[in-house]
Order: structure tokens, then sequence, then C-alpha cells
């Protein structure tokens, strides 16, 4: 049955493409795609169509990028392959064959599998306990099986892992690596990444983006859920782009341009961030010497000195796992001082808790946005007020007034364009993106001295980025001091007036904005210089 | 006040509801196993429980120790600090208080001052696996439970010797002073002073501190995700000991309430379980005050049917037990059962 190589377009360019692709391709039969679906539809009980209509296929040992926004229903489609959700509507054909994918174990034995945003792995077991959870056949535990078998298939790909490591003692990179590990010890032949690089270093970046050749050139078909138009470009033979949950158009990477690209993601979507030029002032946040513990009671911050002044935004650029988290805990009162010491202007900040220092006006995005920015069974309205629950005009006498919280929860969801139904709802009900617009929301008003910004846009759409991004440069301007830690090398670049680069626990290099040299900082954040 | 039920909420009392249908579903086969009608069974717990002023007035009494416990309860298992000791905290309470109005014999001041000291004596006795649990990281599970037996053990000594009443034969204290005894509010039944505290000023201001105060959305926050607590500049040490001694402190009062309006005087046989049925209320009213409140006049009710039960139907006391037993099973596995039947489309919400 000859199907056309292009679904479901309404844009007038899609339609040319899908003439001039249709007519001369080969890949015009069911049997050709790995993966194939079509009419597929997804309404949540809470209303949300998150899929539409959706036709999608994958072409065997093809690499694919779903490209979108957030809620453009990449992850929901993707669930519903993986067996995690269940269409309402629609037909899934793996290799041909019409079949019903009812859970995730029923997805693994037709070979499809999905590493997830958030991982799945268990922190106090190890790489091998971890994979035979999953992929033990028989009732005995056949650790030294699953052992060779990890050492055997990380060895294929080119990386080195010890099974008998616990997964804690990882840093993100490898724990990513360890689940497609896991897919691949279960026998995998299509991979499902959501925004696989959204916590890894451009460095890491690259050595992901390695594997991923290698398993293409190893027959498998990978599927990867982006929002980044560069990172599509860069790894994926084919694009489709998905918007208000219907796939508009499915381009090869060859023939299409970033720029393109960004025109059917978001319509009509032009950046404009507005720099005011602000004077740099006094030293707002400084630290010297810090010595630092981290979880394993080795040290991880070894006598690290800087200072973030008022009107100035610094990037913290370095490897995961050098003392960054380490740091911004104790910035923020979350984790003991060893040794040094930090201040606010005059006042002392080392070994105080955390409320004191929220006092001394610190806001603190976490990268942890959900186990650590967010209390998912609390309202929105709760959750807008955490910091300051104790505060007028959330509360008089130790008792909330609850109108005042529902107040100005709803100016914070309107300024931020937080999408919730009502203020009332529990954080829970919103999606990942629209949880860290509830973060920054809270940790962006009132004022705050100093911004510690960790990760502050990943998993966030364009838009939305920018936004975040704009309302940085806007405290800047009014004289905060911002302490950016970012793994995206080109967040850090377009925001910071300086620099830093952090190795070992200690800050090896700085650089201005207006002078950076890229093969330098490379060689810092890898600490070869 | 604009009443608005939010779907969560009507999907909690649900829940509540579904666990109790399924519980009194398995005790009627427990009652036909014994040869009973178990819609007559449940005719005459209702008749035993409600079925005239003094029968109703009887539960409400029955109540006034249940309920207090499992407000108390309800704070602390808002927070996620399971407090099994509820049963120790309302002995040591009762001993406390006993004490307390034996030495002062008739004063003005004597039920008041035996008031405030079995309040702080649950406060105390709540307080030590409380520091255990925050400052060494004991699992209070362990420890409120284990220092039940130290509590009750305690007590009988104490009732056995030093505190022993000269003119008894049992182990018992002396009598409670007459200024001691909390005042009967209705003529010729057992309707003291305590059951109307419990009931107008114990729920609203555990209903206050819950629902409205700052402690209340910090005893929340920290139980929904401690990690997020902690970096909101909650003090989740601090919370915990609060919710854990504010539970020891309403069971050291429904302890004393029981002596100084039911027993006149301590004896070990004081409380039927009481703490631990509180587990079940607080479970069933799922940490909420007034669901709390509601669960607690069925429990009561179930208790003083049972009676009538045994009575005509010649069925064993234990169903109480049994009863509750079944219950706490359906209410930890409410959860499951209600997304079963979401997902089979019995329940639309």
């Amino acid at each position: 049955m000859p199907l056309p190589f292009i679904f479901s377009t309404g844009i007038e360019e899609g339609l040319s493409k899908q003439a001039s692709f249709s007519g001369g391709s080969e890949i015009d039969h069911l049997s050709d795609y790995a993966l194939y679906v079509r009419g597929i539809s997804k309404t949540f009980s809470n209303g949300v169509v998150a899929n539409n209509d959706v036709t999608f296929g994958i072409i065997k040992g093809e690499v694919h990028a779903l490209l979108g926004e957030n809620g453009a229903g990449k992850t929901t489609l993707m669930k519903i392959l993986s067996g995690c959700l269940k269409p309402d509507r629609g037909e899934i054909y793996v290799n041909g064959v019409k079949t019903r994918i009812s859970d995730p174990r029923k997805a693994v034995q037709l070979g499809i599998g999905m590493v997830h945003q958030h991982f799945t792995l268990i922190p106090t077991f190890t790489v091998a306990e971890n994979i035979a959870l999953v992929s033990s056949s028989s009732r005995k535990l056949e650790l030294k099986a699953v052992e060779d078998k990890v050492r055997h298939v990380s060895k294929s790909l080119n990386f080195e892992i010890n099974p008998n490591t616990r997964i804690e003692e990882l840093p993100v990179g490898a724990r990513q690596k360890v689940e497609i590990l896991r897919l691949l010890c279960q026998d995998v032949s299509i991979l499902i990444l959501d925004e696989p690089t959204s916590v890894l270093t451009p460095l890491e970046v690259e050595d992901f983006f390695r594997i991923i050749r290698q398993l293409k050139n190893d027959g498998k078909s990978v599927i990867i859920i982006t929002h980044k138009v560069k990172e599509a470009l860069s790894i994926s033979d084919r694009i489709t782009i998905m918007r208000g949950g219907k796939t508009i158009l499915t381009i090869p990477s060859s023939q299409t341009n970033a720029s393109e690209l960004a025109s059917y993601v978001v319509e009509g979507f032009i950046p404009n961030l507005k720099r005011v030029p602000t004077a740099r002032g006094e030293p707002t946040l400084s630290v010297k010497g810090l010595f630092i513990k981290g979880d394993r009671g080795e040290m991880a911050v070894k006598g690290l000195d800087l200072s973030v002044h008022s009107g100035e935004i610094v990037g913290l650029a370095g490897v995961t796992g050098n003392g960054q988290k380490e740091l911004v805990e104790a910035l923020t009162g979350l984790r003991k001082v060893e040794g040094g010491s930090i201040s606010l202007k005059t006042c002392d900040l080392a070994n105080k808790p955390p409320n004191f220092v929220i006092n001394s006006g610190i806001s603190y995005i976490p990268e942890d946005r959900m186990r650590r920015g967010v209390i998912l069974g609390m309202t929105i309205s709760e959750n807008l007020a955490l910091k300051r629950i104790d505060k007028e005009p959330y509360s008089k006498k130790m008792l909330i007034d609850k109108e005042a919280l529902d107040k100005s929860a709803k100016e914070l969801i309107s300024i931020f364009g937080i999408k919730a139904s009502d203020p009332c709802a529990t954080a829970g009900s919103l999606s990942g993106g629209n949880i860290q617009k509830l973060i920054v929301a809270r940790e962006l008003t009132n004022a705050p001295n100093i911004v510690i910004a960790e990760q502050p846009t990943a998993g966030l759409d364009v838009k939305a980025s920018e936004a975040v991004h704009q309302k940085l440069l806007d405290l800047k301007s009014k004289g905060a001091a911002i302490l950016l830690i970012s793994a995206d090398l080109d967040e850090i670049m377009k925001l910071s007036d300086r620099v830093l680069i952090v190795f070992g626990g200690k800050i090896v290099g700085e650089f201005s904005s207006d002078s950076l040299d890229m093969e330098k900082l490379s060689k810092l954040m890898l600490g070869s210089e | 006040m604009q009443l608005k039920i939010s779907k969560s909420t009507y999907r909690s009392i649900l829940k509540s509801l579904i666990s109790v249908a399924l519980a009194l579903v398995v005790t009627s086969v427990l009652f036909i196993l014994t040869g009973a009608n178990p819609v007559l069974a449940y005719y005459y717990m209702f008749v035993g429980a409600f079925g005239n002023f003094s029968l109703t007035v009887e539960t409400l009494v029955r109540m006034t120790p249940i309920l207090l416990v499992s407000l108390g309860l309800a704070v602390s298992f808002k927070c996620k600090v399971w407090n099994i000791g509820a049963e120790g905290q309302l002995y040591m309470g009762a001993m406390v208080g006993t004490i307390a109005a034996v030495s002062l014999g008739n004063t003005p001041v004597t039920l008041l001052i035996s008031i405030a000291l079995c309040i702080l004596a649950g406060m105390a006795w709540a307080g030590i696996p409380a520091l255990m649990k925050t400052h060494l990281g004991i699992n209070e599970v362990i420890t409120t439970f284990l220092m039940n037996y130290v509590a009750i053990y305690f007590v009988q000594w104490l009732i056995a010797f030093p505190f022993r009443s000269p003119d008894t034969l049992f182990p018992e204290s002396a009598q409670l002073p007459a200024a001691a005894i909390l005042p009967i509010m209705v003529p010729s039944t057992r309707l003291h002073l305590g059951v109307l505290i419990a009931i107008f000023l114990a729920i609203p201001l555990v209903y206050l501190l819950m629902m409205r105060s700052t402690f209340g959305y910090k005893l929340k926050a920290v139980g929904e995700n401690p990690e997020a607590a902690r970096y909101g500049g909650i003090n989740i040490k601090r919370t915990m000991l609060m919710a854990l001694v504010i539970s020891g402190a309403l069971a050291g009062l429904a302890g004393f309430f029981e002596v100084s309006g039911i027993q006149f005087r301590m004896r070990g046989s004081l409380s039927p379980g009481y703490g631990y049925t509180g587990i079940v209320v607080a479970l069933l009213g799922q940490s909420n005050p007034i669901g709390v409140a509601i669960s607690s006049i069925f429990i009561a009710a179930i208790y003083n049917g049972a009676f009538e039960v045994s009575r005509v139907l010649n069925q064993p006391q234990g169903i109480v037990d049994f009863i509750q037993g079944v219950l706490i099973i359906f209410v930890l596995s409410s959860e499951s059962i209600m997304r079963f039947l979401e997902k089979k489309g019995v329940i639309k919400l």
C-alpha cells in the first residue's frame, strides 16, 4: 500500500514539499517503516487535547528528530508508542504489522523502548542490578550474566562503564548512557529519547551524538524528542515538526535549515532580547577560599573564590560534577560549609539556614525542579507563596490569607504566562515547562539582591526561554547580581558579562564576554590546561 | 461562607466511603459465617449506637477520646510523621493528670492545672521520640510504638504501688477530688464537659491550625516534599517535632478526660485501645479535621453498636477489632482501588 511521505500538512510550503518527495522516494511502503502510526488522538481527563489525528513514521536505521515546543504533544505521542499511555483512537504498525501496545513491557517485546526526561533508574542499585531488574527473563537473578552483557554492549558502543557502580555515584551523562544500555540489553531496536541533551554539557553532548551515530550504524532506529532546532539538524536524518498536537510536516534534515524550521515550530517567532546597558556596581556576593564536602564525604569544592557584582551576570561554566551543585547548595544554605567565607555585602552567609538566606534576598532557581523546586501535591498559589508564607500579605499573625494568595498567584500566572486553569489546581497538574515557569515566577519577583539560576531554561521552549532570559536581564539592569550556572554554553555566552570556568572544585579561568576563547574555554572545562 | 467542594475533595470523600463499604461487606461475610443475618446485625448496630437519646449521648461520650486522639494524629500524619504511640501518650497524660488532681485536692484551680499537666505529659512523652527522630534520625514508628508498652506498664506500676488507692483492693488510683471532675452537662447522662470541649473547641482549633495557619501549610509542605520544604526555608525538623508533640498533647488530654469524665480513678484498663483506634480514624479521615470528626463518630458508633449486636445476636465483642482491622486494610489500599475503578470506568470524575 503506497503511503504519502508527508503527513497531514496544513502549510502550503509543506504541501509543495510533499509533492516533491512522495514521487521520487523509494520509501513508500508500510513495511519500510520500523514503526508507523496514523490517526492517533489523545485527550487527557483534564480536557487537554495532546494529540489530534497524528500520523508519524520512522524508517529502519534512521535517526528521526521530533521537533516542537513544550506542550506540542511530542512526549504524549512517544509515551503512546512506548506503551505508557493509551491512545483514544489511531492505528499503530510495527514492521508493517498492525498491533496494539498495551503497556511498556509489550512495547519492549515489540522492540520499542523509551528513555524518559526524568530518569527511572534506582539510585541505590548498581548499573547491573538496574538492568537485571527489567531484562532478567528467569526468576533467578543472574547478575553475573547481566554484568557480562553490560560490558559487552557498552564496549560495542565504545564507552567504559563499571557494571558494579551504584547509579547515585554516576554523573547525569553516565546515567543517561545506562538508560540507553538498559534498553539495548533488552534487544530494543527503536529507541525513543525524550529531550536527551537537556541535562548534558557540550562535551557530553558530543559523546552522546557519537553513541547515537553508533546505534544508527548498528541498524537501530532512534527517535529524539527535542525543542532545539540546531540539535535536530545536526543529529537527525529526518525531522518531524509538531505543533498544537499535530504533526505539521516531515522533512529530510539535508533539505532544510534552522530559520525555516524555527518558523514551523513557533509561528512567527522573532528573537527580541532587550538589553539595557548597565554599569557594574559594588561586589554583592563574595566567596573566599570556600571548602565544601560532597555527598560521599569527599571535598567537592576546594578553595573556591568568586564574586558577583550588582548589575552583572556571571556565568559559571563547567562539566557537571565539578562542585557546582555543592557550591550552589552552600550559597543557599542547603549544605554545610567546611571552610572559607560567603558574604552578601557585609553580611556573613556561611552555614546559615535556608530561611536566613531567603530573607537576605537571595533567589534560587534549582536544577532539580521536581524534587526541590515545587511541591506537586499543593496548589499553584501555595507553591508561588512557598518562600514568603510567613510574610504579609500572604499571612497575618500566623493565619494564611487565602484571597491574597490567590490574587498574587493570578497576577504571576498572567505575567509569566503559566498555562493553568485555576490557581487552586495542584502544581502536579501542570506540564514540566509550566512548572519551571512557576518556579521562575516565584524566584524572580520581589526584587531579589542575588539570583542563583541553575539551568533556568532546561526543557523550556523558545518563547519561554526568551522570557526567562529577558527577566534575568531586567533584574540585572535594576542592580541585581546574577550567578548563572548552565550546561548550555550558548545560554551562558548570550547572557553573561563574565564567564568563570569551574573544574575540580576551583575556578580555573575567567573570560569577559567580549574576549571569549572557545578553544581555551573547552580545555579549561576539561582540566587539561 | 460559600461551600465549594473541589474535585479532589470529592474524590477523597468517595475513597473513604468505598473503604467503609468494602469493610462492611467483608464483615457481613463474618456475620454469615457465625450464623447471623448481616442486615439484622447492622440494624442492631445502628440501634445500639443511635436508638434513643441516651444511647446517642453514650456514642458521643465514646467518641470523645477517639476524636481527640485522632485529631492529634491527623496533625502528625499530615506531615508524614507516623505517631503510633498515642496509646502511651494517652496513658501518661491520664496518669499525670490524676496525680496532679489527687495531690492538689479540692481547690478552684485543680481541674485547670490537671488539664494543663496532662497535656504537658502527653507532649513530653511524644517529645522523646520526636527529638530522637529529628536529632538522631531514629524512625518514629518504632520508638513511639515501643514507648506505648513502657508507658502502660509504668502506669500500672504507679497505680499498683506508689499511687495505689488506700481504700480499694484493686490496683487503681485514689478517686479524683470533686473539683477535678468534669461537670455533667445533661443531667442523668454521662455527657461531661470534655465531650463539648472536644466537639466545639478541639475540632475548630485543629481545623484552624491545619487548614488556615502557616503551620498547617508547613505541615503539608513537609509531608508532601521535605526537600522542597527545606529549600523554601521551612524548618522541617521543627515542623516534625511540633507535629508529634501536638498529637501527644491531644492524646494526653483524651486520657485525662476519660479519668475525670468517666472513670474518676486511674485504672490499668483505662483505654480499650483508643490510641490505636485513633490511627484508623485519622487514616479514614485522610488527616482532614472534618473527615476525622465524621470518622470518629462512625467508629464510636461501631464500638457501642457492637454491644447491642453481641447482646441480641450473640455475636462476639471482637467484631469491633475485626471491623477496624479490615477498615485499615481498605483505607490503605483505597487509592489503588479508586484507580482501578476509574480505569474500569466505574467511577467518572
